[in-house]
């Protein structure tokens, strides 16, 4: 079996003296799409900014690619092709959609690659180039923020609440570019609360409560008693 | 799934990563930095005032050449390095922040924009 491209392992962390990750464990397989679900506080954007390296672990070992890259920084791993969509909108709204591409032209691709590949993902964008990105719908706003993170040939892709504030028709089309982009061989580290349509697109789905993981298993065999118990309280330990 | 990885880019990655040059928290590093630079001063100007005491104590050249060139002369050098890594890392800190709020700023002026020409577009029935 190969060695996962990311992996986890009895990682703990948190802010100050208030800690939020238990002893978690967990890995993603290339080109895998593996959901991490869980209620508010149960540590999920945690997990992403460790995995980006934005939070150093108190103890644990962060593993990409089968090094321990515990410590590393987040600049130098976002270089190496572990891309991050923060939560909320991770684009410069009073840049235009294109300016907003040119950001990208850090990691030495050059505008027409960039725009040429964001463009035929996302025609609509292609149409708005010369627009604020501030000004255009929730949906575009994500779209932009996930042609800018694909620009920079990403190998791994970590997706915090892609789904926030924004209507179902939109979120379920943004999962299928997600599963179309694990497809080519990316490997994606999803963060969500609302599980119905990242389920559908997830190989692998670990659900967090207060820091742990309270269930994990193939993304289809999740079931709604599994969720309702870690989001009400009463998971199975 | 595993089949239509692409192995090129996974290979390169793997490398970068192996190639990753592992570093202590930088935050850490710029706040110990930091806390030496104002160690350094306070020690230089304590250094450079007791030199210039005990140079002026005596009237024997040799031990005023000797309080000056231990006392002050080595406590202005720490002044300059304490006052140099001071204003670096305490500037650096400064200007993170404020760029930050830069950010915010005009995240949020673009919302406020965009808000008040829908409003505008509402009215006008468009």
């Amino acid at each position: 079996m190969n060695t996962p491209i990311l992996e986890l392992s009895h990682i703990r962390a948190g802010y100050g003296a208030i800690e939020v990750l238990h002893d978690l464990s967990l890995s993603v397989e290339r080109g895998q799409v593996v959901v991490l679900l869980g209620p508010n506080g149960a540590g999920k954007s945690t997990t992403i900014k460790v995995v980006s390296g934005l939070l150093r672990p108190t103890s644990g070992q962060l593993l990409v690619a089968g090094r321990d890259v515990t410590g590393a920084q987040p600049d130098a791993l976002a270089r190496a092709g572990l891309c991050t969509i923060p939560e909320g909108r991770g684009i410069f709204p009073n840049l235009t959609v294109r300016e907003n591409l040119v950001m990208a032209t850090y990691t030495g691709f050059k505008i027409a690659d960039i725009e040429e590949r964001a463009y035929s993902r996302f025609p609509r964008l292609s149409e708005r180039c010369h627009q604020l990105a501030g000004t255009m719908s929730g949906g575009e706003q994500q779209m932009l923020s996930l042609a800018r993170a694909l620009a920079t040939d990403p190998a791994i892709l970590l997706l915090d609440e892609l789904s926030m504030g924004l209507a179902p028709k939109i979120v379920a089309e943004l999962y299928e570019q997600v599963a179309s982009i694990a497809d080519e061989g990316v490997s994606v580290l999803v963060v969500e609360q609302f599980a119905r349509t990242v389920l559908g697109v997830a190989d692998w789905a670990v659900v967090l409560a207060h820091g742990t993981v309270q269930a994990s298993g193939p993304a289809h065999e999740i079931g709604d008693e599994v969720l309702a118990g870690a989001y009400l309280g009463s998971a199975p330990k | 799934m595993e089949s239509e990885v692409n192995d090129d880019r996974i290979q390169a990655f793997t490398q970068e990563i192996g190639e990753l040059k592992l570093r202590g928290s930088r935050g850490d590093r710029e706040r110990i930095l930091l806390v030496i630079g104002v160690i350094a001063l306070i020690a230089g100007v304590v250094l450079a005032v007791v030199g210039g005491f005990q140079a002026s104590g005596t009237t024997d050249l040799g031990d005023q050449v000797a309080f000056l060139a231990t006392g002050t002369f080595i406590g202005l050098a720490l002044v300059v390095l304490g006052t140099a890594l001071f204003i670096r890392y305490s500037v650096a800190r400064f200007m993170r922040f404020w760029l930050v709020r830069l950010v915010h700023e005009h995240r949020s002026e673009t919302d406020r924009v965009v808000a008040a020409l829908r409003e505008i577009e509402s009215k006008l029935g468009r």
